[in-house]
């Protein structure tokens, strides 16, 4: 595993992994562009990041460590005539802050444990990171304040950050963890297991019918991952959660909504897939002035404003209707709701574009970064760029995350998520089933923002049987923990109270502030024509603004080229046993030339000479049909649905009417 | 008779003949020059094993390893591993450890692990014992096989060997399972409302 030194010659080089670079390399490569893909950390997928708790408990560290000084280093003798640098910054310092972390578990090892580990007791030491913040000292100014109010939280997280917190409480707990919980789960026991986390640090949801999905499918991309259905929409009013109707067959159950109400939802849903004169009457007011004069009631309006529109009161009628499409044309495709999680964690979704991008010959490199950019004056073209051992790479286009801007010449991110991340031991609303997949909405209330909580079951494979991980997001006001922790201690056990008391309780948990995307400026800055930026994780709750990013930047380098289209089937693929081509050195299965002529799409090369995969590029064959063996091998387990009532499923015509049909696969 | 999907990664370093073992297997064929693989995502082939058919999708590390990069999401999900190593070359058998380290931090738990010693047609420039790999392989209770995949040697065998080990599955298993690949979706199964 001796590290060998980087070809020295690439198309694109692209330098952090998260979603939107990992599309750019997917969709560069796939057509035959030389990718050298870096990111300068351990880890894939940059914010977009999951972890392991262990994983996590590590990032927390790293986050409040101080940065290193960048070292100055003197590349002039890598340059030549009519040629000068641009520094990029070697840490991403700006992007998460206010940091903070507070255990509720019990931190005493169970004897069992105890007997067989002396490892896993070392690393519970180690990650006794517990409340951390950042410097920055108008928060820690706040923070004070906070601690006035905040009460009860705040003294137990302080008692947990000392050594033996709750000693009192012996957990006889058993290893066997699937009973349904109420059963103690010790700090131990979730460093133990901690490798069956996925703790991501964006929380964000796929849109069945979303610009993600599309492109993983259209791209084949899809192949790699598995994906669950979100299972149901709640949503947090008067102190309560509450379940909101969204297919048909959940409106007709629904025991909050009169017989007039379902009529009215039904037919209000059924009315706004389509403009009407009455709705562009209402263009530029409010939608919930919009919703108040249909006449649909308290309950309803709340539903369809904050769980189905999901956007504030004043948010303007077009904007509103529009998202309420978006859902409704999202309904019904996979599931009973709009939504898909991917088993593992949203970082799998990266990780899948970078695969692809690999498999048609992309390079990856981790822990490797680029010190700076060399631009051809007169040009103002980035020519090459110095890696971290001190290299020379020549490349025609550079697509970098924000964070290896020099920070000093990009302004601070104007705008904050606040996130949280719980670990539960029971769910939010228990049901029959104890692995729902849930989206809360919480509206606004009283100056505090909305907030878009995810709960994930176990069967999403990001957390242990017997807990549930909670995920918090809002545009940020204060710190991520005075913006969520009211409403955390609102929702959730965080101290010991009496048996009577129903609510989850929390085990741990994580706040932080994630500088919001969409805010991040750069415009100020003159960079060369063929560096291309890709900004962090956005504010919203699909990912529509990522594959756009990508998709935009992928036309700037490559106008004439495709958009990711589908890689071959594994079947498909075609030996004809003369090859002569010399990349050994990758060590991978080894394969020949499709044949079928008319199906070599890809065999348009802008730099023919330059491509060094040429011999390899009609491989790249299309299957004229590409969905269809899979769409038949997959159909059942599509519809297979064990969370959800068969009936729903198949209940809800109406509503699953209400988008476009899908047109019958390709035949 | 069931397919069953199986999903098998392959470690091991660069040059050890991960794929030309893949490529003997499915595809019954080997080649001297093998080029890297483009546009494979991962390569099938499907054996029978007792009552079930066994589809086997062989992921390849797209070279991902070279530079020390293999993905978690690469792990995911695999019924089997195999790690490759050269017999003729000590170095490989040395990082073979390294591979157990990083399969047991990201693979599954009940992965079943194979450790395959290839190129064993160059016997006479041998540079690991066998003796030695079987040993260790019997330390972490892993299948153990030397291959040449260049003379269809113990190819057929080692994945065989692995079918074997593989548990049959538990009704249970199917039913939580209610994950699902991303298709064109099922045609809507419309019906009129009453």
């Amino acid at each position: 595993m001796a590290t060998e030194d980087l070809p020295s010659d690439f198309d694109i080089v692209i330098l952090g992994t998260g979603l939107a670079e990992s599309v750019v390399a997917a969709a560069c490569s796939r057509v035959g562009q030389r990718v050298l893909h870096l990111d300068r950390r351990s880890y894939y997928a940059a914010n977009w990041a999951s972890f392991t708790f262990n994983g996590l408990l590590t990032w927390i560290q790293e986050q409040n460590e101080e940065p290193k000084p960048e070292e100055v280093r003197d590349w002039s003798g890598l340059t030549e005539e009519g040629e000068e640098l641009i520094h990029l910054s070697q840490a991403d310092s700006a992007s998460i802050t206010n940091l903070q972390v507070f255990s509720y578990a019990s931190e005493e090892e169970e004897e069992e444990e105890a007997a067989n580990t002396t490892e896993e007791e070392k690393a519970a030491d180690e990650e006794v990171v517990k409340e951390s913040s950042e410097t920055e000292s108008a928060d820690s100014k706040e923070e004070e304040e906070e601690k006035e109010g905040a009460g009860e939280e705040e003294e137990q997280a302080n008692q947990a950050e000392g050594e033996e917190p709750e000693a009192d409480q012996p957990h006889p707990s058993s290893p066997g963890q699937s009973e349904p919980s109420r059963e103690k789960i010790s700090y131990a026991q979730l460093v133990k297991e901690g490798r069956r986390f996925n703790i991501d640090l964006v929380s964000k949801l796929m849109f069945s019918r979303g610009s993600l999905v599309d492109l993983l499918i259209k791209s084949n991309v899809s192949r790699y991952a598995e994906f669950k259905n979100v299972t149901r929409i709640l949503t947090y009013r008067h102190g309560n959660i509450e379940q909101v109707p969204c297919s048909r067959a959940d409106v007709f159950a629904s025991r909050q909504l009169s017989v007039v109400e379902k009529r009215k939802l039904m037919r209000f849903l059924t009315s706004c897939v389509e403009e009407t004169e009455e709705q562009t009457a209402y263009h530029g007011r409010p939608y919930l002035e919009f919703l108040r004069d249909q006449q649909l009631g308290d309950n309803l309006q709340h539903f369809l404003l904050h769980s189905i529109a999901m956007v504030a009161e004043d948010t303007p009628t077009e904007e509103g209707l529009a998202s309420t499409r978006h859902f409704l044309r999202s309904l019904g495709r996979y599931g009973n709701t709009p939504f898909l999680f991917p088993v593992y964690g949203l970082g799998e979704i990266p990780q899948c574009f970078c695969r692809m991008s690999a498999v048609f010959g992309g390079i990856y490199c981790l822990r490797h970064s680029v010190h700076c950019l060399i631009v051809d004056r007169d040009a103002n073209r980035c020519k090459a760029v110095i890696d971290s051992r001190g290299q020379r790479i020549s490349c025609s286009h550079v697509v970098m995350e924000t964070s290896y801007l020099d920070r000093s010449k990009v302004a601070t991110p104007p705008r904050f998520l606040s996130r949280a991340v719980l670990i539960t031991d029971s769910s939010v609303l228990p049901s029959e089933s104890n692995q729902q997949i849930s989206m809360v909405t919480v509206p606004p209330e009283g100056g505090s923002p909305a907030v878009k909580m995810v709960e994930l079951s176990s069967s999403s494979m990001t957390c242990i049987p017997g807990t549930y991980l909670v995920h918090l997001t809002c545009r940020s006001v204060g710190s991520a923990h005075q913006d969520l922790s009211p409403l955390v201690t609102r929702m959730f056990r965080t101290t010991e109270s009496q048996e009577e008391d129903r609510r989850p309780s929390v085990l741990w948990s994580l706040y932080f502030n994630m500088a919001d995307g969409m805010a991040s400026q750069v415009e100020g800055q003159p960079l060369p024509s063929n560096v291309h930026i890709c900004h962090g994780p956005d504010s919203a709750l699909g990912h529509e603004d990522a594959v756009q990013q990508a998709a935009s930047i992928f036309q700037r380098i490559l106008p004439e080229e495709e958009f990711c289209p589908p890689a071959p089937n594994p079947e498909d693929i075609v030996y004809d046993g003369d090859n002569s081509s010399t990349g050994e050195d990758r060590g991978d299965m080894g394969q020949d030339d499709g044949q079928n002529p008319e199906q070599n799409q890809n065999q348009e090369n802008p730099d023919p000479e330059q491509n060094q995969n040429q011999e390899n590029r009609n491989q790249n064959q299309e299957n004229p049909d590409p969905e269809q063996n899979q769409n038949q091998e997959n159909r059942n387990q599509n519809q297979e649905n064990p969370d959800q009532e068969q009936n729903q499923n198949q209940g809800n015509p109406e509503l699953q009417r209400v988008g476009p049909e899908e047109s019958p696969s390709s035949s | 008779m069931a397919i069953r999907e199986l999903k098998v990664c392959l470690l091991g370093d660069t040059g050890v003949g991960k794929s030309s073992i893949v490529c003997r297997f499915v595809q019954d064929h080997f080649d001297h020059n093998i080029s890297p693989t483009i546009g494979a995502s991962f390569l099938t082939k499907t054996v029978p094993c007792g009552n079930e058919l066994h589809k086997f999708l062989i992921w390849d590390t797209a070279g991902q390893e070279r530079f020390h990069s293999l993905a978690p999401m690469y792990y995911r999900g695999s019924a089997a591993a195999v790690i490759v190593y050269d017999i003729t070359k000590l170095d490989s058998f040395q990082t073979l450890k390294k591979w157990v380290k990083e399969l047991k931090e990201h693979g599954p738990e009940d992965i079943v692990v194979a450790i395959a010693g290839n190129k064993n047609d160059l016997g006479d420039i041998r540079e690991v014992p066998m003796k030695e790999a079987k040993e260790f392989a019997e330390s972490i209770a892993a299948i153990f096989i030397e291959t040449s995949a260049r003379n269809a040697v113990n190819v057929e065998e080692l994945f065989q060997k692995i079918s074997k080990q593989i548990p049959p599955l538990q009704n249970a298993e199917v039913e939580s399972n209610d994950s699902f690949k991303l298709t064109r979706p099922p045609n809507p199964t419309t019906r009129r409302c009453c």
